[in-house]
């Protein structure tokens, strides 16, 4: 506990000073802390409950998109929007989940596959709502103590806010009740039932919890692209990179999904010249060599080696 | 009368779209049934095979049709040899693991595809390509018929394979029961590799038979293949052969129905609420006795 409170000191740390440091690479550092916050927050519903959505990205969309559409045709101020879209990615995760959990395994994920591509096809096909297949663009937004939203910086810390936010949030579960009926219904529903945990009350709160962080990041995200447009934002790919993330560095583990999200997009800013658009084949390989060697991905299979190690430490002494 | 002619259009093409999408499902639903892994390559294989067929007609100048001698062995070797190296290490371990697997193998294909040939849509130009002909006042285009065609004989083919041969009644033996197979002498594993190369070989040679009428992008059109196939055999159930030939033609019909009568934007979405009421309501599919193995 105390391990995990030092090293999100750190990373908050590193955050405020790193636009001072690296005025130049801030956009590729957004996307790993939105990737991160994304990532961490699928990570309670795919990892410590073990529900594998492949359709996070509708709640990416949202957010994005009420944080948009509240600024051009409402003027709302984002703060608002996000919080309306936390709020109502909460109700349709209770709605999706409702719908969905009396699946389990493979039919679960393939159910999620299903709404977020109805979901998608309903952003392209509303014009009145969403712009339909052209988009929205965020053309103006306000000024809250004098800071410009639109510079880089501002788009850094909101993000920097957003990925320490959620780990937190992660950290504080993960000790609590709720943290240990989410990894019991993971490990066996029927004996998580037995000692009186209700596995679909568990699942539900996980996925609003998660469906609500997710939307808050992908506001943030409306704010970075300033130009939301439904095949890029509910693009199924989108919901497999975070799936993807969070599995790569290590499903159920506090930093894993963190670790995950600097891994490949610095991979694939590494590759960006050699693969071009095709840079999602990193996560390929990528995720075939977890599948087959590192079982508990990155994080998890190095925390197994720790406690090893420290097991064989007590056995010598 | 027009509006029974119109209708009667409308199921014929849907019939005949349903068709390939039978193709396509039953490749799925027979790795299924006996590997019980849910392959989320398989739409990039129908792409792969699509891509196989612009290739064959870049290079040689052959007709798509003719190109599928040399696909489909291709598809299965390479099938075979994906099952070899990378599933069957997953065959054991949770069944979340082979579908991630499977997904890794889908990223790979559509972006390896998407480096060799560049992003532009491609196709075959064929000299039938628009042609059709009527039957009883119906219009019926010459590719989709074609492509009817091929999925008959294909189906015709891989019913005698799984009913009357000795390696189909390993493949449903190891479907029933893996442990008890084995047991009576089966090599599973070999079993594995087959029918996984076989799936591969149904995605490739539905991919070819639909060239002349789609064009083929590496990395949308393969989800989109994968998605369906997913539809195909839910409506149907699960790792059930015949089920899933009717699951194909009733998406089809239902698509194509669906987009004509009622809003043509949401065509894509019809199939997909069809799969969530199927998957909710009856998740052993449409034809599936009623034994919850999930």
């Amino acid at each position: 506990m105390i391990k995990h409170l030092i090293g999100l000191g750190v990373l908050l740390a590193v955050g405020i000073a790193y636009p001072a440091i690296f005025p130049n690479n801030l956009t590729i550092a957004i996307s790993v802390l939105l990737f991160a916050g994304w990532a961490t927050s699928w990570d309670l519903l795919g990892g410590w409950n073990g529900q594998v959505s492949l359709g996070h990205a509708s709640f990416v969309g949202l957010g994005a998109y009420f944080v948009a559409i509240g600024q051009s045709q409402f003027g709302l101020a984002p703060w608002w929007t996000m919080a309306m879209a936390a709020a109502f990615a909460a109700v349709l995760g209770y709605f999706w989940g409702q719908l969905t959990f009396s699946l389990r395994g493979p039919y679960f994920s393939l159910s999620t596959i299903a709404v977020a591509e109805i979901l998608r096809l309903v952003a392209i096909n509303e014009e009145w709502l969403t712009g339909g297949a052209t988009g929205v663009f965020i053309a103006t937004l306000p000024e809250p103590f004098g800071i410009d939203l639109f510079s880089r910086t501002a788009q850094f810390y909101m993000a920097l806010a957003f990925a320490a936010m959620v780990i937190a949030i992660v950290i504080a579960i993960s000790r609590g009740r709720f943290g240990y009926q989410l990894r019991a219904v993971r490990e066996d529903e029927d004996s998580a039932m037995a000692s009186g945990i209700d596995p679909t009350a568990t699942k539900l709160k996980a996925f609003m919890l998660s469906a609500a962080l997710t939307s808050i990041g992908g506001g943030i995200y409306g704010i970075v692209l300033a130009f939301i447009e439904p095949h890029v934002i509910f693009a199924l790919l989108l919901s497999v990179q975070i799936a993807l993330t969070a599995i790569i560095g290590g499903r159920g583990t506090i930093w894993g999904p963190a670790v995950g999200a600097l891994v490949l997009v610095g991979a694939g800013e590494m590759f960006r010249t050699t693969f071009a658009e095709a840079n999602m084949l990193i996560y390929g390989i990528l995720i075939l060599v977890v599948v087959l060697f590192l079982p508990r991905g990155i994080v998890g299979e190095l925390a197994r080696r720790h406690i090893r190690r420290l097991y064989a430490k007590r056995a010598q002494g | 009368m027009a509006g029974l002619d119109i209708l009667l259009q409308n199921v014929a093409n849907g019939v005949l779209m349903g068709g390939v999408y039978a193709l396509i499902g039953i490749g799925l639903t027979l790795v299924f049934g006996v590997m019980r892994t849910i392959n989320f390559a398989h739409g990039d294989f129908v792409v792969l095979g699509m891509y196989s067929a612009v290739l064959f007609n870049a290079l040689l100048g052959w007709d798509p049709y003719l190109s599928l001698l040399l696909a489909m062995p291709i598809g299965f070797f390479a099938g075979v040899v994906v099952e070899r190296f990378i599933l069957s290490r997953v065959v054991d371990a949770p069944p979340e693991s082979a579908l991630l697997a499977t997904l890794g193998i889908s990223l790979i294909i559509g972006n390896a595809i998407l480096l060799t040939f560049g992003g532009e849509p491609r196709s075959v130009q064929v000299s039938y390509a628009s042609s059709t002909f009527s039957i009883a006042g119906v219009n019926v285009s010459m590719v989709l018929l074609l492509a009817g065609i091929a999925t008959v004989i294909m189906i015709a083919a891989l019913y005698a394979l799984l009913n009357r041969t000795e390696i189909g009644r390993a493949i449903r033996g190891t479907a029933e029961n893996r442990l008890g197979a084995e047991l009576v002498g089966i090599d599973t594993r070999r079993i594995h590799s087959i029918v996984f190369g076989l799936g591969v070989m149904l995605a490739v040679m539905a991919g070819v038979t639909l060239i002349p009428l789609l064009f083929a992008t590496p990395t949308n059109t393969g989800a989109v293949f994968t998605l369906k196939a997913f539809v195909v055999t839910v409506l149907g159930g699960l790792g059930n052969v015949g089920a899933a030939i009717a699951g194909g033609i009733l998406l089809g019909v239902v698509e194509v129905l669906g987009a004509s009568y009622f809003m043509s934007e949401y065509r894509e979405a019809y199939g997909l609420i069809a799969f969530l009421l199927i998957l909710l309501f009856r998740p052993e599919g449409l034809f599936g006795r009623t034994v919850k193995r999930v």
